[in-house]
């Protein structure tokens, strides 16, 4: 009978599911994941709970180790920002690594060729502002083809990223080369260095001030709510007369500006010089901090210190306990999976064929 | 609803139970921040000869894996290690493998610093930028960076650096390659104008420039008709590259090929072109036995162990430190007897032994010249950095003086008989 035809298990979209719900199938899969990871650990022949306790007190134990942590997580909240109107909105921007790129490339001619022409203050601010217009026009370009000709963005953002990184090699290895044969960029002057607060360059503030901007900009402005519309529905967008193509060039240009202060906060802040990894995997990990944070910006901050914290202790487990670094990007993997996985259980129930019967006497 | 709280139920005692984990993990942490402590505790007890314990963070380009360049210095560690074990002194390693040269390299100086590390060895030269922006910080650790020289510039006392003498390594291996290239020519295998070497270089940069140019001047101590062609690869460690060059170069002629780069493709290359070849960085016998004649490396463990031994006894160590053969820190890997021509390895002792006792200078002027011209006049050292040499004038008492005022080569001259095919700056 009809019984027959249904599948062992069935997918269902589960609405309105109530909040504590949510909460502890999330706090489940952290706990899978926690879990998962020790298991992982004992293979590698590592004491999961030591192991554990490490990389806590390896990320947050000491007052230099939690600098350590903020530093790794400021790009990773600052583009999660970036990224988040560009989601919301549907447009599927996976350029942010070269974005980043394109900003450090910017901020660092400035800091390499007119440190001596501007007062330190100045020229940090010109540096940032160079930033965003070219993280801003290196998003634009693949917002302009997809709004006029509907090119696919996920590819045009991604090879992107290849060029632009292509080019810092170039000049690397080429006209901004230091010594000869080292493929290395000098140091910045000090003048052209994000001076420190609290022992970390101030690149944490301006990252938090964009946090309280993109939260104002996406839930009280006029451009947040066409973003939404658009997201939600690109028809309904079109018949309340918004300009789509417009739209999305605008939300792109401000989300690469925003990618592009990180790539400056980046090199300026942290690294003081200019290489091609100046991204890191930043723009990729980001689009987990934004999709974990369901695009709030202020869960992005804790998130983006969650990823730092992993990876912070990471790098502590392989020192104190020698774990090769890869078995803690395997955990740190396990645990997004399972974080990103959880969100299907709760948009979704799986049905099996038994229940059948009940559930359709439910309905 | 019923079947939800079960798993409810089931989630709390997982939960729970992470939760004592947790708690024992805050547990466990403060034994293990004793344990970091120990090694200090141990050096303040300096008046105790026999239980000194040194703590040394070792920062690396690559790891064993790559048999070259990160496989050299752990070969040294290991040989410190245990000659210092036999002095009382015992080290505990702290390594950090496959660090990129950026930030993570600072963050890799730091994290070492943190962990109460005492020394902190940086093993590549791009490490250096990165290693001074963390030194300021820690004024009582001692912080080394192999194969680079900004020590003798920087204002600060506790960054140093270290190399090697490699050219005298290279000029013996030379003396290998001519001996076999003259054998040839003696018995008609080749003539004399045919004995043409390739050489396998990296970058157009003043350390592979003084590596091929004193394995040239070994080689004609004992060929006199050898000439050399250069073929630079662009990359430190490009394994296609590499073999790419020797092919073309062992295609242009060259019956002898050698090289300043980290893979062993130019030996194998080189066996499959049937001809021969002197390595670096490690015995290159065992990948091409018909081929590969000899190699040289740096030693670091000499090295290793003055530096490790000058912190365990809390006193201060060079700053700028090169030695070579007279300390061990260069050697030279097996000579490969069977292909070798007869007499090499009397030859090789005579002059390593020339060489340590001073008589032999391998940048002699009178056995090369620039342009038709000898070398009267060179600077060694670059201080407005510019990276052209313009102070200290190295030529004296009859020989270039490599080495002699920073540790990192400055030798780059283009001497005659040296044909570079190309230049690769990056």
């Amino acid at each position: 009978m009809n019984e027959k035809k249904t599948p062992l298990i069935r997918l269902a979209k589960r609405d309105g599911m109530e909040g504590w719900k949510v909460w502890c199938i999330r706090l489940g899969s952290i706990i899978v994941a926690l879990l998962l990871g020790a298991l992982v650990m004992g293979l590698a022949g590592a004491n999961p709970i030591t192991a554990y306790g490490t990389m806590v007190s390896g990320a947050l134990g000491k007052k230099s180790a939690i600098r350590q942590t903020i530093k790794i997580a400021v790009p990773l909240l600052g583009c999660a920002l970036a990224i988040a109107p560009c989601f919301k909105m549907r447009f599927w921007n996976i350029g942010a690594e070269g974005q980043i790129t394109a900003g450090a490339v910017a901020a660092s001619y400035f800091a390499l060729f007119w440190v001596d022409r501007l007062p330190s203050p100045v020229l940090l601010i010109v540096m940032g502002l160079a930033g965003a217009v070219a993280g801003g026009l290196w998003a634009l370009i693949p917002a302009f083809f997809k709004a006029k000709w509907n090119t696919n963005e996920t590819l045009f953002t991604l090879m992107m990223n290849y060029i632009i990184i292509g080019v810092v090699r170039w000049l690397q290895g080429g006209p901004w080369e230091g010594r000869k044969g080292s493929q290395i960029i000098p140091q910045f002057d000090k003048a052209a260095c994000l001076p420190r607060v609290l022992g970390v360059h101030c690149g944490w503030i301006i990252v938090l001030v964009l946090v309280v901007f993109m939260h104002i900009y996406m839930n009280h402005t006029k451009h947040g709510y066409e973003i939404a519309v658009i997201g939600d529905s690109v028809n309904t967008a079109r018949y309340a007369g918004m300009n789509v193509g417009r739209v999305m060039m605008r939300t792109m240009f401000l989300s690469g500006a925003i990618s592009g202060i990180v790539g400056f906060i980046v090199a300026s802040g942290a690294n003081n010089t200019l290489y091609d990894g100046v991204a890191g995997g930043v723009g990729f990990t980001s689009i987990t901090v934004a999709w974990l944070s369901q695009l709030n910006a202020f869960a992005m901050v804790a998130i983006s210190m969650l990823l730092a914290v992993l990876s912070k202790g990471a790098e502590t487990l392989q020192t104190r306990m020698a774990v090769p670094t890869s078995i803690s990007d395997i955990i740190t993997g396990i645990l997004l999976f399972c974080m990103l996985g959880c969100e299907f259980f709760i948009n979704y129930k799986l049905i099996f064929r038994k229940n059948s019967h009940k559930e359709a006497a439910k309905s | 609803m019923k079947k939800f709280l079960a798993i409810l139920l089931s989630l709390v005692m997982v939960l729970s139970l992470a939760a004592c984990g947790g708690g024992n993990g805050g547990e466990t942490t403060p034994p293990a921040d004793s344990g970091t402590s120990e090694p200090a505790g141990d050096q303040g007890g300096t008046d105790a000869p026999e239980a000194k314990t040194v703590k040394v963070g070792l920062i690396c380009i690559g790891d064993e894996n790559d048999q070259g360049y990160t496989y050299n210095f752990i070969r040294g560690k290991e040989a410190a290690t245990e000659a210092l074990a036999a002095k009382g002194i015992n080290v505990e390693w702290v390594p950090k493998w496959n660090i990129g040269e950026d930030s993570g390299c600072e963050d890799a100086n730091i994290e070492l610093a943190d962990e109460g590390c005492q020394l902190i060895i940086n093993n590549s030269f791009g490490f250096e930028p990165f290693m001074l922006k963390v030194a300021p910080d820690y004024p009582d650790i001692e912080f080394i960076s192999c194969t680079n020289q900004a020590s003798w510039g920087d204002d600060l006392d506790n960054t140093h650096n270290a190399f090697a003498n490699i050219y005298e390594g290279r000029y013996l291996a030379g003396v290998v390659a001519g001996m076999k290239l003259q054998q040839m020519i003696d018995e008609g295998t080749i003539t004399a104008d045919k004995a043409v070497i390739g050489y396998v270089g990296a970058f157009s940069f003043a350390e592979v420039i003084s590596g091929f140019t004193s394995y040239f001047l070994g080689a004609r101590s004992v060929c006199p008709s050898v000439t050399m062609k250069v073929q630079f690869v662009g990359s430190w460690s490009d394994a296609t590259e590499e073999a790419n060059a020797a092919s073309a170069l062992a295609d242009m002629g060259c019956v002898m090929i050698s090289q300043h780069s980290d893979n062993t493709t130019p030996a194998t290359t080189a066996q499959s072109k049937g001809v021969f070849h002197t390595g670096y960085n490690n015995d290159m016998i065992s990948v091409a036995p018909e081929a590969s004649l000899i190699g040289t490396r740096i030693d670091w463990a000499p090295y290793f162990e003055y530096a490790i031994e000058a912190v365990a006894n809390g006193e201060s160590f060079d700053q700028d430190w090169c030695h070579g053969m007279d300390e061990g820190a260069v050697v030279m890997t097996d000579l490969n007897e069977a292909i070798a021509a007869p007499g090499t390895a009397e030859k090789l002792a005579e002059v390593e032994e020339q060489i340590r006792s001073g008589k032999l200078q391998v940048f002699d002027t009178s056995t090369f010249t620039i342009e038709g011209k000898p070398l009267e006049s060179a600077f060694a050292l670059d201080t407005d950095g510019d990276f052209t040499p313009d102070s200290e004038e190295a030529v004296f008492d009859g020989a270039f003086h490599e080495s002699y005022f920073q540790s990192a080569p400055y030798f780059n001259l283009p001497i005659d008989g040296i044909e570079r095919l190309n230049e690769a700056f990056g």
